[in-house]
């Protein structure tokens, strides 16, 4: 071969290797950044964790694993068990009479959600409503069963492409089925096959003959979806045949209504199952109803082993104790809150847009239109906003207080006509169907309130004494409620103080034997019955006046008792129970009005509309003016930004600029002060004291470039901080439990511990059991070595349409707040840190990134916040929480001081990890705003990234206009960072992170990826060198030799 | 230089340059029109398939230079140099705009149901298959410039 050809062999060949190269080492960092993705497909691990069994400060409390897997599925039956509803119960339908039901509706035979993922853990023993009903020996009917299972649903097996591997994975799908995610503000199809289509679809014709109609009960479940990035639009709901009806659609659906009207016809009792977290509209099938059935349950969003908790319900093996966690009402646009859900535009909203002015973004446009909820586009997404005009009256405040006020006080006009949609004048009977707290038990009791105190000092508690008393003859469980009604005064009128007439407290569920009597001593903290007053006061305040406890079986019931003890006539639908009355003789505003050491005052003035239009634009409800402060809908008000008063101030909070860079002096660089983050240097003092020497010499180590950047950098994971050595910390997602596996090396089974139902645990009123589950939640952490878990949500539920109702608890801020408690104390108990999300107001997901909330601060301090108070300021050890995606008023919740430096760290104490939502738009999260406002970690998913000078030329990658040299002489914003960092690492200190080392290991795939860009180097660099000679050797000639 | 002289080597060499630069203009186009990608600018990315035009380019006119000896031997070497860091340099741009774009195409085409309703906008999906467009005409450029690094681009001598 000629010199020169094999020289282009040889340069051909350098060239081959040059381009591996290229490609192993850039994809030796690609495959870095996707390492947890990549090690789960894999089955590769790249942190080893070391533990000390014996030094454990957290130890599990299961010896094997079987024992822990039997722990996790005995709470997941007794949330069925605890946490199914009887709503209604007439002809004894329940506890089911007949040995034979047939079950209709597509959710009978495959229970809402029917796919595994986040809500359902998908073991191989799960267990759904026909599995769970056979095994309790009712049988369940075989025709109708087979033409749903076989020709209706037909249950089959697709393959889906995973979305990073391309791999083909089988995904559980059905011809017909419930749509399980509404969308975002769409339409919602409410895909029930009416049986005028049975006969078509597969059923013989005489399908109804061999139903004994006399023995046996129909069951009718039906299922609404929901899902992440999911809102409910009023009146879009489309028919099985694709019509668009205009109806509600969380309401029953004409076809619907044909499948229990077949069930009426074929069987002698009617039940109704609502499997959803999103309260549907029971009208048609309540008393009175055209469709009236005997007995309708809620049962939740079921997971794995709930069903065999709500059979057990159904059949009559326990009593039942559930408790409805909100309101259920004839027409959901009787809810003051539905007027102003969803949100519109400013009428100028163009205004906040920039043309390369912004000096953050030189050159670039950048729009102030709505951003998709994951974003995807150049936006301020500042133009959208909703006004909470309701104040504290959401569910069951708003419809028992009117209620109460109807008969006790008719000066304020609760018999107007505004938000009457039953008859033309306001009616509590017409417009409510059942109650927040109803619940039917199966064993007449009755619960007596004996005694009350009230410790009226800061850290004091109200402690209530209840008599719960088992009228039956059987031996049962029964659930008591503690309600409260605090006096509403002149001076709350006047300086717009809204009380409801009915506030729960908490709840407690006690066995009692059969005939007898079972004293239950129930607690709260006082501070959670003095109200807000932000006009006048401006803190927390105690009128004067009679406090009045009882204990009821709802709060119908117990504005019912305060009625009849004040003199009024109640309604005659309960029995009137014992009322406790404290006296307090004088106003207090001082007693809260400082916490853990910190002056309680306003802190979002500017969360109120009327505050940047400078007039009354708003009028938020007023109880003692129901007609004339009714909301109106203010999308419909035409609000122009710039005719505020405060235009400049305004388009810079939606602009995103809640802070802004400044020279506030030289920050110092840090270095090595020879402390490290490890066991042997973290004692007693630094796991109690965040102040203690230790902290302060380790955070001043962290150096600039990374205490900014570990902060606007910090998820999924944390990285190791240069000097600190810090662990590296996984986050895990599930509101139902970590969704991570368990592999038994010994067995070869998989199992899953999200097992739980928030839906249930809401509805079984058992702070209890929530900490049972806490524990368990936890334990499973240990033994799957991951100890960072985003684990329920305790956002409001603001109205029944948010889609993600079903990781919340309750439209009630205190059976929220007393349910997360439980959990979180249950988990951090196991040294696990559990956040709670979404902080501030995330109460609707369309437009969550971005929507402007406004209200009162009264409505800010009692209602969302109220609801993860009890986790962040109370438990022991509670580590974590996750901040909403939504602005409150025109802040973005993650830039905003007063919730989180001055009431979550100030009035709360809390010091530990704060994290934000998805961080997926840099115009709307501004990385320094989140810095100041106490952010430990933003959201952006990425990995070995702590750092500010990733971009190109030396800039951040993300916010291009941030940099060390940009932010070194802003000591205010650097010495956050570490202030922030600080309590992350505390956090990390005071959990079972610590009770571990972990290091990271070079995996196969690693060790691949090496070899190849070793081979490829060294393959490369042998071609180039043999071209070079072969192309520099001067050319053989013929003849030579 | 006459072009209808020019060897084989330099045709694949040009037809290599002529792939880049449609594959810069199908970027460019991708990242300026509406959607998901709009303005997702890569870093280096036009410099370096601009880099990788002039090496093949270079490769060629230098193919044409008539210099003996060893000058010659010199010209032979950056020709050479040039057609290995061409691919090279191609290869870069690939990698690194599928790395950027791998988690978009992702969430457009295969989020879930409730996801892709919102994401899956006819600009969205267009902005999608721009950028595969893209990372296609990157990995054929790719092919011809390592075809051209085998084939000489200097004319044999008569």
């Amino acid at each position: 071969m000629k010199t020169n050809k094999l020289a282009a062999i040889m340069r051909g060949l350098c060239a081959i290797m040059a381009v591996l190269f290229v490609i192993a080492t850039v994809g030796t960092t690609i495959a870095d950044g996707y390492r947890s993705a990549l090690d789960s497909v894999l089955g590769t691990q790249s942190f080893i964790t070391n533990t000390d069994e014996d030094a454990a400060r957290f130890k599990s409390d299961y010896a094997t694993i079987e024992e822990m897997a039997a722990a996790a599925k005995d709470i997941a039956v007794r949330e069925g068990e605890e946490g199914t509803v009887i709503m209604k119960n007439d002809n004894n339908v329940l506890p089911l009479a007949t040995k034979e039901v047939v079950l209709f509706g597509l959710a009978a035979y495959a229970p809402y959600p029917y796919a595994s993922g986040d809500l359902k853990a998908g073991n191989e023993d799960a267990v759904d409503l026909v599995d769970a009903l056979e095994a309790a020996g009712i049988k369940v009917n075989e025709t109708v069963k087979k033409f749903y299972q076989e020709s209706i649903l037909n249950k089959h097996i697709e393959m889906v492409a995973n979305m990073w591997t391309g791999e083909e994975v089988p995904t559980v799908a059905y011809d017909h089925i419930y749509v399980a995610s509404p969308g975002d503000w769409g339409e919602y199809q409410v895909v029930e096959v009416p049986p005028t289509e049975y006969t078509a679809m597969g059923a013989s014709s005489d399908w109804k003959s061999g139903i004994d109609k006399a023995n046996t009960t129909a069951i009718c479940v039906f299922a609404r979806g929901a899902g992440e990035g999911n809102t409910y639009k009023p009146g879009s709901a489309i028919d099985y045949s694709g019509n668009a009806t205009g109806e509600d659609p969380l309401a029953l659906s004409a076809d619907e209504l044909a499948v229990i009207d077949v069930a009426k016809e074929t069987c002698s009792k009617v039940l109704v199952l609502i499997n959803s977290g999103n309260n549907m509209v029971l009208k048609e099938i309540a008393a009175g109803g055209a469709h009236e059935v005997d007995g309708i349950a809620y049962i939740g969003v079921i997971n794995d082993y709930q069903c065999t908790g709500i059979v057990n319900v159904l059949t009559g093996k326990v009593n039942a104790t559930g408790a409805l966690p909100d309101t259920y009402v004839a027409d959901n646009s009787s809810i003051p809150a539905v007027v102003n859900f969803g949100g519109d535009m400013y009428a100028d909203y163009e205004i906040i847009a920039t043309e390369g002015t912004d000096s953050r973004y030189p050159g670039e446009s950048i729009a102030n239109t709505p951003a998709g909820s994951f974003g995807g586009s150049a936006t301020y997404n500042g133009g959208m906003y909703i006004v909470e005009a309701e104040g504290i009256y959401v569910g069951y405040k708003y419809f028992e207080t009117r209620y109460y006020d109807a008969i006790m006080n008719p000066s304020f006009n609760a018999s107007s006509a505004k938000g009457a949609t039953q008859a033309a004048n306001w009616d509590y009977a017409k417009e409510v169907l059942y109650s927040f707290g109803h619940g039917l038990s199966y064993l007449d009791y009755t619960q007596t309130i004996k005694s009350v105190e009230v410790d009226k000092m800061p850290e004091g508690n109200v402690t209530a004494v209840i008599e719960v008393k088992n009228n039956s003859n059987q031996d049962g469980r029964f659930l008591a409620q503690l309600y409260v009604q605090k006096p509403y005064t002149e001076y709350d009128k006047a300086n717009l103080v809204e009380k409801s007439a009915v506030d729960f407290l908490n709840s407690a569920k006690v066995d009692v034997p059969a005939g007898g009597t079972v004293e239950v001593t129930i607690t709260v903290p006082t501070k959670y019955i003095a109200s807000y007053d932000y006009k006048n006061a401006k803190t927390y305040i105690l009128d004067e006046g009679d406090y009045l406890f009882t204990a009821a079986a709802g709060s119908h019931a117990a504005v019912n008792n305060f009625i009849a003890k004040q003199g009024g006539t109640p309604d005659g639908t309960t029995e009137n129970g014992a009322v406790v009355t404290w006296n307090l003789g004088s106003f207090d505003d001082t007693t809260f009005a400082v916490e853990n050491g910190v002056v309680v005052t306003n802190v979002a003035d500017d969360a109120d509309l009327n505050y940047w239009t400078g007039k009354d634009t708003v009028t938020y409800l007023s109880r003692q003016d129901w007609d004339g402060t009714y909301p109106i809908n203010y999308n419909k008000v035409e609000i122009k930004i710039s005719d505020s008063p405060r235009k400049d101030e305004w388009i810079k909070e939606l602009q995103g600029r809640t802070y802004e860079i400044s020279d506030t002096g030289a920050a110092v660089e840090g270095s090595d002060q020879g402390v490290k983050f490890d066991a042997t240097q973290v004692g007693y003092e630094q796991f109690t004291n965040i102040d203690d020497p230790y902290w302060d010499k380790l955070t001043s180590e962290i150096l600039i470039d990374e205490a900014v950047g570990a902060v606007i950098h910090g998820g999924s994971r944390s990285d190791v901080l240069t000097n600190v050595d810090n662990p590296i910390v996984i986050q895990n997602e599930g509101v139902s439990g970590f969704t991570a596996g368990y592999t038994d090396e010994a067995t070869g089974k998989t199992y899953k511990f999200n097992i739980h139902s928030q839906t249930l645990m809401g509805s079984s009123f058992n702070p209890e059991l929530a900490y049972e589950w806490g524990k368990v939640e936890g334990n499973s952490g240990l033994w799957l070595k991951r100890y960072h878990l985003w684990g329920t949500g305790l956002t409001q539920r603001r109205t029944p349409y948010n889609g993600r109702n079903y990781e919340y608890i309750s439209e009630d801020p205190m059976l929220t707040n007393r349910i997360g408690y439980g959990i979180l104390q249950g988990c951090a108990d196991k040294g696990i840190l559990n956040g709670p999300k979404h902080m501030g107001f995330n109460d609707q997901e369309h437009n969550r990134g971005g929507i402007s909330a406004y209200m009162t601060e009264q409505k800010f301090r009692e209602t969302d916040l109220r609801g993860f108070q009890g986790a962040l300021e109370e438990v022991e050890g509670c580590r974590a929480v996750m901040i909403a995606f939504n602005r409150i008023g025109a802040t973005n919740a993650a830039h905003h001081v007063g919730m989180l430096q001055k009431i979550l760290r100030g009035e709360w104490a809390y010091t530990d990890l704060v994290s934000t939502d998805m961080m997926n738009n840099k115009y709307y999260f501004n990385a320094e705003s989140m810095v100041m406002s106490g952010i430990t970690q933003v959201a952006d998913f990425a990995t070995e990234d702590n750092h500010i000078n990733q971009g190109e030329g030396g800039v951040d990658k993300t916010w291009a206009y941030l940099s060390v040299a940009t932010v070194k002489n802003d000591k205010e914003l650097v010495e956050q960072a570490r202030q922030n960092l600080r309590y992350q690492l505390f956090a990390y200190a005071n959990s079972a992170i610590l009770n571990v080392s972990t290091t990271k290991v070079a995996t196969w795939w690693d060790n691949a990826l090496t070899g190849v860009r070793t081979c490829t180097a060294i393959l490369a660099c042998a071609a180039a060198l043999a071209w070079i000679v072969l192309t520099v050797l001067p050319e053989k000639k013929k003849g030579d030799k | 230089m006459n072009c209808k002289k020019l060897p084989v080597g330099a045709w694949i060499a040009c037809c290599a340059a002529v792939l880049v630069l449609v594959s810069l203009i199908v970027y460019a186009i991708n990242i300026g029109s509406e959607g998901y990608f709009q303005g997702a600018s890569i870093s280096n990315l036009v410099l370096f398939l601009i880099l990788a035009i002039v090496c093949e380019l270079v490769a060629v006119v230098l193919g044409q230079l008539e210099q003996k000896g060893a000058v010659g031997k010199v010209l032979d070497l950056i020709a050479g140099a040039c057609r290995i860091v061409a691919p090279a340099l191609i290869a870069l741009c690939l990698i690194n705009l599928i790395a950027a774009r791998v988690e978009g195409l992702g969430f457009i085409y295969f989020s879930n149901a409730d996801v892709a309703k919102e994401v899956q906008t006819p600009a969205n999906l267009s902005s999608a298959t721009g950028s595969i467009a893209a990372m296609v005409c990157l990995g054929v450029s790719m092919l011809a410039a390592i075809v051209a690094a085998f084939v000489n681009v200097r004319k044999k001598e008569a």
